[in-house]
Order: C-alpha cells, then sequence, then structure tokens
C-alpha cells in the first residue's frame, strides 16, 4: 500500500521473506587466506602463560607490530607430568594438568576423566590446537582442513573424517568427527588410514564447534619423530615447544571457517506511479517549486540511491545504497530486494 | 533479439544506529513496516539535455556515477527522499512559515506559534513534524493536532549531540516555547519542519536571549 508521499508499507505476505538461512565459508587466517605456511611465537610468552600454552602468529611479532594470534597450541596430562608441580607441593602449578583437566571438562560428560579415540583407545594426555574465536568466528569448517607435522625426512598429513562419516557423534562439545591421515589436496577429503584402522588408536578428535583439534599424545610419538613427549613428574618438560618446532617445519596448516547466517529479504517495490518526484534541492527551485529541468513536467526522472527501511515510528533502522544510480520514471518500475543479514 | 535483463537489484542493508538498539532490545522491539526512497548523490543539474546522442544519454552522467557505502548513522542518509505526486505536477511542494527566525527574551510569555503551510501541495492531513535541535534553547508544544497523525519523522541531519537534545513533535501547528537559561548570554538553534506527507522542509531559526537582571522586557521579536 502506497502511502501518502515518501513512504510505502510492505504487503508482509508478499514483500517480507524472514529467516532465511544460508552458510557462509572463508580463509580463517589473517588477511583472508585459507594456507598458514609460517608459524611464529611470541618469546615474551614463555616466561607467563608460556608453561600453559603458546599464541601461534601469522607473522613474528618481534618485527610485526600488527601480527595476529590465529591458534593456540597446548599440552595436558592427567596427573600433570611434563610440568613442575606435585599433588600438595608448595611450587609449581601442574600446567599439564590443569589445561588437561579443563579440555575433559568442558568437552566430556560427567565422570569421565581421559579422552576416548577411535578403537576405543584411551590416553593420559593429549597436544591439543585451539583456533582464536576472532579467526574461527562460528566454526571450524569440517572437512577442509589440513595440518602438516614434520616427522624427520617425512610429514604427517593430518585431516578430520567429516567426509567419510554420514553418522556424527555428538555430546558436551557439540559434533565430533576424528582426526585421521590423509589430505584434502585434491578438493576432496583422501583419507590413507581411516580413524579405526590406525594401529594404536585414533589420532585424535576434531571439534568443529569449538574450533578445537586435540591430538592423542601417544599417537604423535609414535607417527610424529619430532615429538618425543616428556612424561615425567615434576620436570619441564618442553612438549608444547617440540610440538611447535613440528608445526613449524610442518609449514602448512590450511583451513576454513563457516558461518551460518539468518537473513530477512524485503521487496522494495516501487511501481510506475510512484516515487516520481524528488525532495532534492537540485530537483525543483526555491522560489516556486518549478522543476530545474524543464522536460521534468509530466515526466519525471528521479535516481534511486537509497532505501531506507522503517518502523511504525518512522524510525530509520536499516539502510542500502545501489552501486549506481537507477533510473526511474513513469515509464519504469524498480523491484529492489534489500537484504539484511543478522 | 537480445534478453531482457529482468533481474531483480538485490543490495546489502547495514543497521543503523538505532537499528542495532532496537534489535538489542529484543526482537520484537524491531519491526520493519515501511520503505523509503532516497537520491542522496544525485544533482540533477547533470541532467544534459544537449546529450549529442539524443534522449536515452540525457541521464548518462548521473547513471555512470559510482555511490558512496551507507553508513549506519542514520542522520547522515535519506535526506532527500523520493516522493509519490501526482502526475500533473507541474511544481514541487515548499514549505512556507510566516516567521522564518525568532528572537526571544528569556521567559518570553506563552512562546510563538509555527504554523506552516505547503505550497503546490497539502500536508494538512497528517501535519508536519517539527524538530527542534537543541532543547536547551527551546521545547515544542504541539498546537493543533492533524487530522490523521503521523508519527514524528526521524532528525534530518543532526550530530549525537544534538539527537540527545533533539525534540520531534507532529502536528499541523506547534509552540515554540524558549528556555531559563544562565549562561551563556545568548543560544539559537533551529526547528526543522518537514511535511508528512510530502517531506517538503524548510527551517527557522531560534535565538533565546538571556534577560538582564531587572529588565523589563520580555516577549519576542519576529523577523519576517
Amino acid at each position: 500500500m502506497a502511502l501518502s508521499g515518501t513512504f510505502k508499507l510492505f504487503d508482509a505476505e508478499n514483500d517480507v521473506v524472514r529467516n532465511i538461512k544460508s552458510t557462509i565459508s572463508s580463509g580463517i587466517w589473517s588477511t583472508g587466506v585459507n594456507t598458514l605456511s609460517t608459524a611464529y611465537s611470541q618469546s615474551a610468552q614463555s616466561s607467563s602463560t608460556g608453561l600453559y600454552y603458546y599464541d601461534i602468529y601469522k607473522t613474528s611479532p618481534a618485527t610485526d607490530s600488527e601480527a595476529e594470534i590465529q591458534y593456540s597450541i597446548t599440552y595436558g596430562h592427567l596427573h600433570g607430568s611434563g610440568s613442575l608441580g606435585t599433588v600438595g607441593a608448595a611450587t609449581g602449578n601442574r600446567a599439564s594438568a590443569a589445561i588437561h583437566a579443563q579440555l575433559v571438562n568442558l568437552v566430556l560428560g560427567p565422570n569421565v576423566e581421559k579422552f576416548t579415540y577411535a578403537g576405543d583407545t584411551t590416553s593420559k594426555h593429549f597436544y591439543a590446537i585451539s583456533l582464536k574465536r576472532a579467526r574461527m568466528r562460528e566454526r571450524l569448517d569440517p572437512g577442509n582442513w589440513e595440518l602438516w607435522l614434520d616427522s624427520g625426512a617425512n610429514l604427517v598429513k593430518l585431516i578430520d573424517d567429516s567426509g567419510a562419516t554420514t553418522n556424527p557423534t555428538s555430546g558436551i562439545g557439540g559434533t565430533v568427527f576424528n582426526v585421521v591421515s590423509g589430505s584434502i589436496q585434491s578438493g576432496t577429503a583422501s583419507t590413507k588410514t581411516a580413524a579405526a584402522s590406525q594401529g594404536g588408536g585414533g589420532i585424535g578428535l576434531f571439534y568443529p564447534d569449538l574450533g578445537l583439534i586435540v591430538l592423542n599424545a601417544d599417537q604423535m610419538d609414535s607417527l610424529v619423530a619430532d615429538i618425543t613427549t616428556v612424561t615425567t613428574s615434576d620436570t619441564l618438560g618442553g612438549n608444547v615447544p617440540r610440538f611447535f618446532d613440528s608445526i613449524v617445519q610442518g609449514a602448512k596448516f590450511q583451513a576454513r571457517r563457516e558461518e551460518r547466517l539468518s537473513s530477512t529479504h524485503f521487496f522494495c517495490r516501487a511501481g510506475n506511479k510512484e516515487f516520481n518526484f524528488s525532495n532534492n534541492p537540485t530537483f525543483f527551485t526555491s522560489s516556486d517549486g518549478t522543476f530545474t529541468q524543464p522536460t521534468f513536467f509530466k515526466d519525471p526522472k528521479t535516481y534511486i540511491t537509497t532505501v531506507g527501511l522503517y518502523n511504525d515510528a518512522n524510525e530509520l533502522l536499516a539502510v542500502a545504497k545501489l552501486s549506481q544510480p537507477v533510473l526511474k520514471s513513469y515509464s519504469r518500475e524498480a523491484l529492489i530486494k534489500v537484504k539484511l543479514d543478522f | 533479439m537480445g534478453f531482457l535483463n529482468n533481474t531483480t537489484i538485490t543490495i546489502d542493508a547495514v543497521l543503523t544506529k538505532r537499528g542495532r538498539e532496537l534489535l538489542a532490545r529484543g526482537k520484537n522491539e524491531f519491526a520493519v513496516t515501511k520503505f523509503s526512497i532516497a537520491d542522496d548523490e544525485i544533482d540533477y543539474r547533470l541532467w544534459d539535455t544537449s546529450h549529442p546522442n539524443g534522449t536515452n544519454y540525457y541521464g548518462s552522467v548521473i547513471e555512470n556515477m559510482p555511490l558512496l557505502e551507507p553508513v549506519s548513522d542514520e542522520t547522515q542518509v535519506m535526506k532527500y527522499k523520493l516522493v509519490t505526486l501526482s502526475k500533473e505536477t507541474s511544481r514541487l511542494p515548499i514549505l512556507q512559515v510566516a516567521i522564518s527566525s525568532l528572537n526571544f527574551t528569556q521567559g518570553g510569555g506563552n512562546g510563538e506559534l509555527l504554523a506552516p503551510g505547503t505550497m503546490n501541495s497539502t500536508d494538512s492531513e497528517q501535519g508536519y513534524t517539527f524538530i527542534i535541535h537543541d532543547t536547551t534553547v527551546a521545547t515544542l508544544q504541539v498546537a493543533t493536532a492533524a487530522p490523521s497523525p503521523s508519527a514524528p519523522l526521524a532528525a534530518v541531519t543532526l550530530s549525537d549531540e544534538e539527537l540527545t537534545q533533539s525534540q520531534n513533535v507532529s502536528g499541523l501547528t506547534a509552540r515554540v516555547l524558549p528556555q531559563v537559561f544562565a549562561t551563556p548570554d545568548q543560544k539559537s538553534t533551529q526547528i526543522t519542519i518537514v511535511g508528512n506527507q510530502t517531506g517538503a522542509t524548510t527551517t527557522v531559526t531560534v535565538v533565546v536571549n538571556k534577560t538582564s537582571l531587572g529588565s523589563p522586557t520580555s516577549g519576542v521579536t519576529k523577523q519576517k
């Protein structure tokens, strides 16, 4: 229904389409790229939170003041091995025990104290990669990440098995897939060894909603020659730095992020008899209101550049601009779909 | 034979500050019910009736210009709305107010009545929106309500500071009431009047002078 003058009411039945869901994926790392070939840590961190985790940068924070954290890596052990401190001791904060308890509490059910991997294998310790929330936004895109770890003369290439899983497990940590050896370089996941067939049990678990990759430390010791996990009690084992070195030497972490957008589409219909005049001060003379262009009499032309969405109180709630002006006249109608994402 | 382009123009909208505020309050507060179209950035003097290629190219300068991205400040967009009028319209609506500026002294009696009229059209059904940009100078009061009152239109081009102090009322006529203040000696602001049907706009300047102690003068002087 056209209001007199400057507004036109939406027909809620025909002009407004609500709650349209769409999934958007994009490169996860800074500047929108999907592959990291470098990894840097921050030396200043090693004396503070570095006992717990390392923040990983795309560029060196020592030389690039705008270096951004991409993800963090950590090591957890059920009993705190590989870190300083013991139960009842006055010194040492048992960093690996704290990390282990933290992630178990976050993603496993009550009364579960260890991760269980494919093949019903459990392990007392793990390495974990936690994606920075700002990089991940909503979730890590399953089936679209690949991490290379250096293993002497070879590379261990890790992906998830979401492409081969029709009925993924879902628990407290959301959907979970197995981490398997393989590659996505061909565009689709190519699994080298399925999780169930992996000798020694599953390599790890992948929680896309949390942006978390948990790697079975026993399997890391077995598969990655550069990683020799120190599990001595009350000892600063240096496990996180060794895991970091393996990532640096592997020199590839490819990943995408995924967002689910909810949109509303407003179809703004300007009929042939509507919106053909303008309050633009260049459209008419201020003295008597005559057209600045005499040819506009009985054949006015206006140009649409902006569409505003209003509520009943005449408050402008959203605004959209066209890339180029669109001509409107008595012989032309305009249908503009305004998309509002939430 | 070529194909006609019948595709719908699709554009992404950005929420204004007011839109975000209402969205944050809950989904029921954010209810889009109508739209308006504007031609901000267009200068119709670029319409070139002497273009050598003929009538189809009169607007080519305008049609090929790039446009700026939208901004989220609702006071800086939708400045010049397109309006629906009769095809026979030969003159655009112009708001006229008998008083172009008001000069008060503090405590200026019953204030002054603003009774705009719309030349070349009418706003007599839905009335006018009166926006005073600084209520520390003067306030507005509806004197005559419109037969089919419209909600006040949002302020047109006000700064953040002015928005916090602005006041919008809607009616056929409104009374301007000067305020009392300690400092400075003189304050001024503007009243923007917008036709609720035609979208036509005009402004009135308001000046309020501080009353000196012992001064017998009070009231209003009008400038036509």
